[in-house]
């Protein structure tokens, strides 16, 4: 490739940068989350997940990846695995009556300032003869034990092209390629996704007091997901 | 369009450099404690419960390695609720302990437990 060539590439290259960021509309933390910043919460609470996928076991192991992102945001994070397992002992599992409780019963019992509602909305696979997606989506949403408002509350979505890279050409090797990449699929693929999911909706989180950014990322950016009215 | 080449190449050798001299170090140092909750969830064996307690323990040990230099949030808790389900009261206690001396977020709920397990103690020992 020559000098031309190449730069020509990255012109382009810079191009589609700036254009796929013009169709996205920023916002602040501080704007769109006023409420984190008045009320402050210091500890989180995190519920086993609602499972809206068709995966039955999207549930148990997208809940082993939601401690860490959200403590590393310098927030208290309450132990996971035995909250889950003392609300099963207590008959409140299932998610439909745990989300249906009421906030103060929580704070009652833990003591936390705010309860994190997690609801995998998409952990799929569609796989045809031109495409095959691997989607993971995850919507997060924090409620005050206090209030009852809504403090924050963001989606993030992975979507793997695994079509990309064809092996064999052809028809016939796009059909070996679908059935490969459908075998290669092991359930762990999902919860690295999950992981980079995570990284997406938590880093619009404004900072907890753990955080060096405590209070101080009120002017950092964020995607706006507010439907267009 | 050399200039723009060039500057580039710099740009990209500069990213190289600063990736180089600073390893990141995040709030909490969590070892391999996901990867190992996540097995057990996926085989739920005893293998891997004991692999996830071995986890959390090194976590625990390895706490200074980090910004905080904490062990991280229900840490303790999470352990401490491992050792109760084996029938190690003292040990939960200790560790439920820990968890509220370093999280006093956790008071409510770590008293709790502990005034729980004391009183199946006391029970079991009449």
């Amino acid at each position: 490739m020559n000098k031309m060539n190449f730069s020509k590439l990255i012109l382009i290259v810079v191009a589609i940068f700036i254009f796929s960021g013009c169709s996205a509309k920023y916002i602040t933390k501080g704007e769109e989350f006023p409420r984190m910043y008045d009320q402050q919460p210091k500890s989180i609470l995190i519920l086993p997940p609602m499972n809206e996928s068709t995966d039955a076991e999207a549930k148990d192991y997208y809940m082993t990846t939601v401690e860490e992102p959200f403590a590393m945001m310098g927030y208290y994070i309450f132990p996971v695995e035995m909250v889950s397992e003392i609300m099963k002992q207590e008959g409140v599992y299932d998610t439909d009556l745990l989300y249906n409780m009421p906030l103060d019963k929580l704070y009652e019992y833990f003591g936390a300032d705010a309860v994190l509602f997690t609801k995998i909305k998409k952990w799929d696979l569609l796989y045809a003869v031109l495409i095959s997606n691997l989607t993971v989506s995850i919507e997060a949403k924090l409620v005050s034990t206090k209030t009852s408002e809504e403090l924050w509350k963001y989606t993030g979505t992975v979507v793997v092209d695994l079509s990309s890279n064809s092996g064999a050409g052809g028809l016939a090797g796009l059909l070996i390629d679908a059935v490969a990449t459908a075998v290669s699929t092991a359930t762990s693929d999902y919860v690295d996704y999950a992981h980079v999911a995570n990284s997406k909706l938590v880093y619009t989180l404004p900072a907890g007091p753990y955080s060096e950014s405590y209070m101080k990322d009120q002017e950092a950016k964020l995607v706006d997901q507010t439907p267009v009215q | 369009m050399t200039k723009i080449y060039k500057l580039f190449i710099v740009t990209i050798v500069g990213f190289l450099v600063i990736g180089c001299t600073s390893p990141k170090k995040y709030l909490y140092n969590y070892g391999n404690y996901s990867q190992s909750y996540y097995n057990l969830k996926k085989y739920q064996t005893d293998e891997a419960g004991l692999e996830l307690q071995k986890a959390m323990e090194k976590t625990i040990a390895e706490s200074k390695n980090s910004l905080s230099k904490r062990v991280p949030p229900g840490m303790y808790a999470n352990l401490g609720y491992l050792y109760l389900k084996a029938g190690k009261s003292s040990e939960a206690i200790e560790s439920f302990t820990k968890e509220k001396t370093t999280y006093p977020e956790a008071t409510h709920f770590m008293d709790r437990m502990i005034k729980k397990v004391e009183v199946t103690e006391g029970k079991n020992n009449e």
